[in-house]
């Protein structure tokens, strides 16, 4: 038998302690082992170092449970003092005046920009044949609704997605 | 044949439940219990992932205070577990980066390993309590983060390595491989010894 044959023998080994081996790989490993005193050695050996592990009981401070019950406890009680005011006021903090101005410039964007495009654009359907309506559904599909989608969007979402400096 | 077989260890789906029902009640009852269960084995990942002991506890307050905090994304349908230890990674590692002094980014030997404070001694050599444990110590203490944490995790915590691969956010194939090179290195601690 060859190096390169036992190698893959204790790959076998080694995946079987990951826990990763299939039953016919596993079949095979357990004949091989039978026969082999090498791949043996290097099971045995990896089987003591998982034993060896278990070896190490580090000690936990005795008063650690205590100290974290008791946070545990104090952040209750903080919580649940702070809900009813939050419930009240969610509304006025959570929508500043800084996205109220971020979504007025962002409505009249909408506006603007929509009024520019159909100017634009009805300037642009003599050449190519479409009649004013629709370049006003166009408009409206195509543009206004969606800039005025994205500013309420904006309005509408969690303080920390709004990416407002 | 084999001293480490695979074990269910899986709890009842209704435990797992009753935890999560717990937790999204934020029911102090459970979290006791909880804390009282898991404390040991949050302090023994801890101390794998940081290499030293100095440290831990506060982690591990920090670590139940999240799991109250976001326990309603538990859903009991997996094990509790790997999502403790989930929750105690991504403290440990936020503490990492405002802290830079660890990391568990460590590349196969390029990064830099964990040691234990000035004047405080190895928590291996300090926790060791069988003779083998004591000459793996050294070589648990120098060992890479992230293979000590995969060995910790599939070997002492029995977690599959789909839930470890969960924990560690890496896949299943380099889990794997992290628990294979680390078990590379410690058995030459082992060799020409007698059990």
């Amino acid at each position: 038998m060859n190096l390169d044959h036992h190698e893959s023998f204790q790959r076998m080994i080694d995946q079987t302690l990951a826990g990763v081996i299939s039953t016919e790989k596993e079949q095979s490993l357990r004949e091989h082992l039978s026969t082999c005193a090498s791949c043996k050695e290097y099971l045995r050996a990896s089987n003591r170092v998982i034993a060896g592990l278990s070896g190490f009981s580090f000690e936990v401070n005795p008063t650690l449970n205590a100290r974290v019950l008791a946070a545990l406890r104090l952040q209750m009680q903080q919580d649940s003092a702070a809900r009813p005011n939050r419930r009240r006021f969610i509304r006025p903090y959570t929508v500043s005046l800084k996205v109220w101005a971020a979504f007025a410039v962002a409505v009249s964007m909408s506006i603007v920009g929509s009024a520019l495009l159909y100017e634009v654009a009805r300037y642009l359907t003599v050449p190519i044949h479409f009649d004013n309506a629709q370049v006003q559904a166009g408009v409206l599909v195509f543009w206004l609704l969606p800039s005025l989608c994205a500013a309420f969007c904006l309005f509408a979402a969690p303080v920390e997605m709004r990416g407002i400096a | 044949m084999f001293d480490h077989e695979l074990t269910s260890g899986a709890p009842l789906e209704s435990d797992t439940q009753r935890i999560a029902l717990g937790l999204r009640q934020r029911d102090a009852a459970v979290l006791e219990t909880l804390v009282e269960q898991y404390q040991y084995r949050l302090v023994r990942y801890l101390v794998s992932l940081f290499g030293r002991r100095y440290g831990v506890d506060d982690l591990v307050q920090e670590t139940w205070l999240r799991v109250m905090e976001r326990g309603g994304s538990y859903d009991g349908r997996y094990r509790f577990e790997p999502w403790l230890f989930r929750v105690a990674r991504n403290i440990a590692l936020d503490t990492m980066r405002k802290r830079p002094m660890l990391s568990l980014d460590s590349r196969d030997g390029g990064g830099v390993r964990s040691s234990p404070a000035s004047g405080e001694g190895s928590p291996y050599t300090l926790a060791a309590r069988t003779q083998d444990a004591e000459r793996l110590a050294d070589a648990m203490q120098t060992l890479e983060p992230v293979y000590r944490e995969a060995l910790v995790l599939r070997f002492q915590e029995d977690l599959s390595l789909q839930e470890i691969s969960v924990i560690v956010g890496a896949p299943v194939s380099t889990v794997a491989s992290r628990i294979y090179r680390g078990l590379a290195t410690l058995r030459p601690q082992l060799e020409g010894e007698t059990a």
